[in-house]
């Protein structure tokens, strides 16, 4: 088990820049989510990670272990380095067992460890059962938890998993991700997990790395990802967010179209820069036009007219057109509720809102 | 477990640091390196001799442009050029014409027996045309014929010869009937491929019949009619064995037979030899890098032998004279000659008739035991097809695998080198092959290797394309997967990849092995009387007048090919690698011949 360290990754495809230089610490033991939009470079990132490609620039390091430079790199099979593969990549024509244990006969263990490796591993992933099947004769989750069981039977330094549930269906996925926490919190690898979902980052990892075109976001915990976002792309690309684009107006103010509204500004920048003001939906509190005596202090306050509504059960959502080409949405209390035409004023708390920069 | 400390090592270090293992494995080296040499002696060297020689003269040895000169001057040599044109331009001709209307019966309409017709038009692929030729001879040769014995028990015994194979036209009708399988082949897998609903499309438009072939399914398979033309072209241009047999002793030349005739003068002039080949490999490059601006990358056409349900096109009461005529390319392409083969061959002494007394099996037991020669000459087809095959496909495959997975810098230009022989005609490899083995440091002359060697470069481009097909199918995470759990690339090669292949590799063998045994062009200038082939000495023992012996030999080489095709399906599905534990699971697909087009 080592920790990762990144140092100004940058990877080049012909005139095609897939990484632009990117940092990344990852602690011993700990799991972080590599997530982005689709393209955006992290299976790239997974397969410099496994030895699979040069880097063009920078240095991938595993404790005081220098693993990949532009002037060489740790073929994979030296690096101690598990890769679980976006579609499986199980072996069709080996069984379960012999898919598992193939990493340990390549280390030619005693027979005896192997088998004991073996089975304790398949019972790590429940599949002791199904040690004979092919994987023809497997569901989609159960060739998953084969090429996981593959992966961690050799006892990885670190374990790599690139949308390792992405083909599975909505039900198995919450099962999986679950189970791979639990194998995680087992074992206590160093574990590197892709996904473009961010529900399962959130979910799963200790730490999370935002990526968008081949720039890191951010690195940090799940919670200041959440609540303290980097950039205005992290904000919307993590939960539901209102983003409202307007110039700054000096530290913490922005001018958006013609209010000029406050929160605290984490942009860093200058006098009429571009920069959002962004704010969860539900943050926002919606109140009727004829409406008075609200409690507007120490909140932002805009008027608009509700374009339209939809009940959800647990609240409703709300969108609101402010004018100039500018809407916002509001999670309510399903309790109230708001014709669609109707004038409205919305009330944004100052803590909840933060002014943010574009994205890097 | 230590908390990693957050300053990053030592930054001077680091910036000339190399990872510890980064060095180039000597495993790599040493496969990359054989591979690159065989690639080397097999293709690059003997062409480059070809080259070499064609710029020197014969009788002093220096450097010259003279045999260029004299190609271009002498009548005498001139003369073959334009048979050979008009051998090529006849026979793509025939190839096209029966070949397209065929195999849009055989594939479109409801034509009775479809697969009869199919399986018997394969069986005409297999056949090596020098075989149909010699069975030829015993039908219409002017005098002894027996079609022409027929006639002239018909019409008279004064009356003149109906046919004489011996002739341009009889060399044309057999190279045509015998490349027919190929134009056949290429248009009806077309036909087969292209989605029927296209059709259905354009006639729930109203389109008629008519107008639906006219306007959706000829444009279609424009691409496959034309691709097969430029193939039949090149087969015209570039068979020795037809028209060694047929047009050599009524003395018409052409290309490849002048180059025969250029080893057998005294002495021979071989460095004319090898300036004469350039003509001929200028037209088939030429014809090759046309096919493929048609073709693209899809130059390999699958087998399967199946015809696709689907609607088809009623002929009405034009299905049973529409039999008739597809029945004609199986007639004498297969039965007619096969019958004259076969029944020489079981006649003890032909020149005294048929009869029962006169039937034996003798001349069999001669081949096979009676005789050291022949008996030499099936050990040596059987032995070094295999060796050929099996190095053609070890090669083929490792090099498919490095271009592939693109390994190495440059990994594409040794796909390039294992693709030349494919414009390079059989003939010309043999004189290459000649050119480059028969001086020392290498000289192999009368060596069992050289054949091999010979064999296994002709035919490298057909196990390299082969190998590619089947490596695209499988991916690359399939084998990365294998690598991060700490399989080496030669590991990761042998029991992943290669088991993944599986049957095809078997295929891919057979692909290679059959074209090599009844190959005879590729022999001609390299056999020693110790490392005579079958083919070859059919071709030695047409003059010596022992027909019976020379059909004996053509009907096993015909039953060896044929049973070899018989079995490499079932025998590549055998060897497929199970998928399935349970008896009743699903059964892997049945693995797929694929012949060059
Ligand atoms: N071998 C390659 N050659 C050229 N471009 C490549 C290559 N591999 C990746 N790319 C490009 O690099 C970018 C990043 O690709 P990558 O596979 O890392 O994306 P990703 O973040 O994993 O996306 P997804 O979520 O869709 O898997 C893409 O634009 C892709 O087209
Ligand atoms: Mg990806």
């Amino acid at each position: 088990m080592s920790g990762i360290r990144i140092k100004n990754l940058r990877k080049s495809f012909g005139a095609y820049t897939a990484l632009h230089g990117i940092d990344l610490q990852v602690p011993n033991g700990t799991l972080l989510a590599l997530l982005g939009p689709s393209g955006c470079g992290k299976s790239t990132t997974l397969q410099l990670l496994a030895g699979f490609e040069a880097p063009t620039e920078g240095e991938i390091w595993a404790d005081d272990v220098l693993l990949s430079s532009a002037r060489g790199v740790l073929p994979p099979e030296k690096r101690g380095i598990s890769l679980v593969f976006q579609n499986y990549a199980v072996w069709p024509h080996k069984t379960v067992a012999e898919n598992v244990a193939f990493g340990l006969a390549i280390r030619r263990l005693p027979k005896a460890e192997i088998a004991e490796r073996l089975d304790r591993t398949l019972r790590t992933v429940r599949l002791e059962a199904l040690r004979d099947r092919y994987p023809s004769e497997l569901s989609g989750g159960q060739q998953q938890r084969v090429a996981l069981a593959r992966a961690l039977a050799v006892e990885p330094r670190i374990l790599l998993l690139d949308e390792p549930l992405s083909n599975l269906d909505a039900h198995l996925r919450e099962e999986m991700r679950f189970e791979i926490r639990q194998v995680h919190d087992l074992l206590g690898l160093t574990t590197v997990y892709v996904t473009h979902d961010q529900s399962e980052a959130l979910v799963t990892a200790d730490r999370i790395a935002v990526m968008k075109s081949g720039h890191l976001q951010q690195l940090g915990s799940p919670e200041d990802i959440f609540e303290r976002p980097s950039n205005a792309f992290v904000a919307t690309f993590i939960g539901a967010n209102n983003e409202l684009a307007g110039t700054s107006e000096g530290n913490g103010a922005i001018r958006v179209g013609g209010h000029v509204l406050t929160a605290p500004d984490r942009s860093g920048a200058a006098h009429g820069g571009t920069v959002s003001l962004c704010v969860r939906p539900s943050q926002v509190r919606l109140f009727g036009a004829e409406e008075t005596g609200l409690p507007a202090e120490g909140c932002n306050v805009l008027s608009g007219t509700v374009q339209r509504s939809a009940y959800l059960g647990e609240y409703r959502d709300v969108l609101v057109d402010l004018g100039g080409g500018r809407t916002l949405r509001a999670f309510i209390p399903p309790a109230q509720s708001f014709a669609p035409g109707s004038v409205v004023t919305a009330l944004l708390p100052i803590g909840s809102c933060q002014i943010l920069g574009p994205a890097a | 477990m230590g908390v990693i400390s957050t300053d990053s090592p030592d930054s001077a270090a680091a910036a000339t640091a190399r990872p510890a293992m980064a060095r180039v494995p000597l495993a790599r080296t040493l496969v990359f390196g054989a591979v690159a040499l065989l690639l080397f002696l097999l293709v690059v060297l003997p062409f480059g001799w070809v080259l070499n020689n064609s710029v020197h003269d014969d009788l002093t040895g220096a450097w010259t442009l003279g045999n260029y000169a004299r190609i271009f001057q002498s009548a005498d040599l001139l003369e073959p050029l334009f048979n050979s044109l008009l051998l090529a331009v006849a026979t793509a001709v025939i190839a096209v014409g029966i070949g397209v209307p065929l195999a849009w019966l055989v594939s479109r309409t409801d034509l009775p027996f479809r697969r009869t017709i199919r399986v018997l038009t394969l069986t005409a692929f297999v056949t090596p045309s020098f075989i149909g030729a010699t069975g030829w001879i015993l039908l219409a040769a002017p005098n002894s014929g027996w079609l022409n014995a027929l006639w002239r028990s018909l019409a008279g015994t004064e009356a003149g010869p109906l046919l004489n194979i011996y002739s341009m036209t009889g060399a044309i009708f057999i190279c045509g009937i015998y490349t027919v399988p190929y134009s056949f082949t290429m248009v009806s897998s077309a036909l087969d491929e292209m989605a029927v609903e296209l059709e259905d499309a354009a006639a729930t438009l109203g389109s008629g019949t008519l107008r639906t072939m006219l306007s959706i399914t000829i444009p279609l398979v424009t691409p496959a009619v034309i691709a097969s033309f430029i193939l039949s072209f090149i087969q015209g241009l570039t068979l020795f064995g037809v028209p060694a047999f047929l047009l050599t002793p009524t003395g018409i030349p052409v290309v490849t037979t002048k180059l025969a005739e250029f080893y057998q003068l005294f002495p021979p002039e071989i460095f004319l030899a090898a300036a004469y080949c350039m003509p001929l490999l200028l037209v088939t490059a030429m014809l090759f890098w046309m096919r493929r601006r048609i073709l693209g990358r899809k130059q390999f056409v699958t087998i399967s032998g199946k015809s696709r349900a689907g609607r088809r096109i009623a002929l009405g009461a034009a299905r049973w004279p529409a039999f008739g005529a597809a029945l004609l390319l199986p007639l004498v392409s297969v039965f007619l000659p096969y019958a004259a083969l076969l029944l020489v061959s079981l006649t003890r002494a032909w020149g005294q008739g048929l009869s029962w007394e006169n039937l034996s099996l003798y001349w069999y037991w001669w081949a096979l035991f009676g005789n050291s020669e022949t008996h030499t000459a099936i050990v040596n087809s059987l032995l070094f097809s295999t060796l050929a095959a099996t190095l053609c496909v070890m090669l083929g495959t490792v090099v498919a695998y490095i271009v592939e997975r693109r390994m190495v810098f440059g990994a594409s230009l040794f796909g390039a080198v294992a693709t030349v022989p494919i414009i390079i005609p059989g003939i010309v490899m043999s004189v290459g092959f000649f050119a480059a083995y028969t001086r020392a440091p290498l000289n192999l002359y009368g060596t069992p290797l050289l054949l091999v060697a010979a064999f296994a470069a002709t035919f490298l481009p057909i196990a390299y394309a082969h190998g590619g097909s089947i490596l695209k199918g499988i991916g690359p995470e399939l084998e990365r997967a294998a690598r991060s759990l700490g399989a080496g690339e030669g590991r990761t090669f042998l029991s992943i990849t290669i088991p993944l292949m599986g049957g095809g590799l078997l295929s891919g063998w057979f692909l290679v092995f059959i074209p090599i045994i009844r190959e005879l062009s590729v022999a001609v200038f390299l056999i020693t009387p110790k490392t005579n082939v079958m083919t070859t000495l059919i071709y030695n023992a047409k003059d010596g007048g022992n027909y019976e012996a020379v059909c004996a030999m053509s009907v096993l080489l015909l039953l060896i090919t044929l049973a070899l095709v018989a079995a490499a399906g079932p025998l590549t599905r055998l060897t497929t690698v199970r998928r399935t534990s349970r008896k009743t699971g699903r059964k892997s697909a049945p693995a797929e011949g694929v012949l060059p087009t």
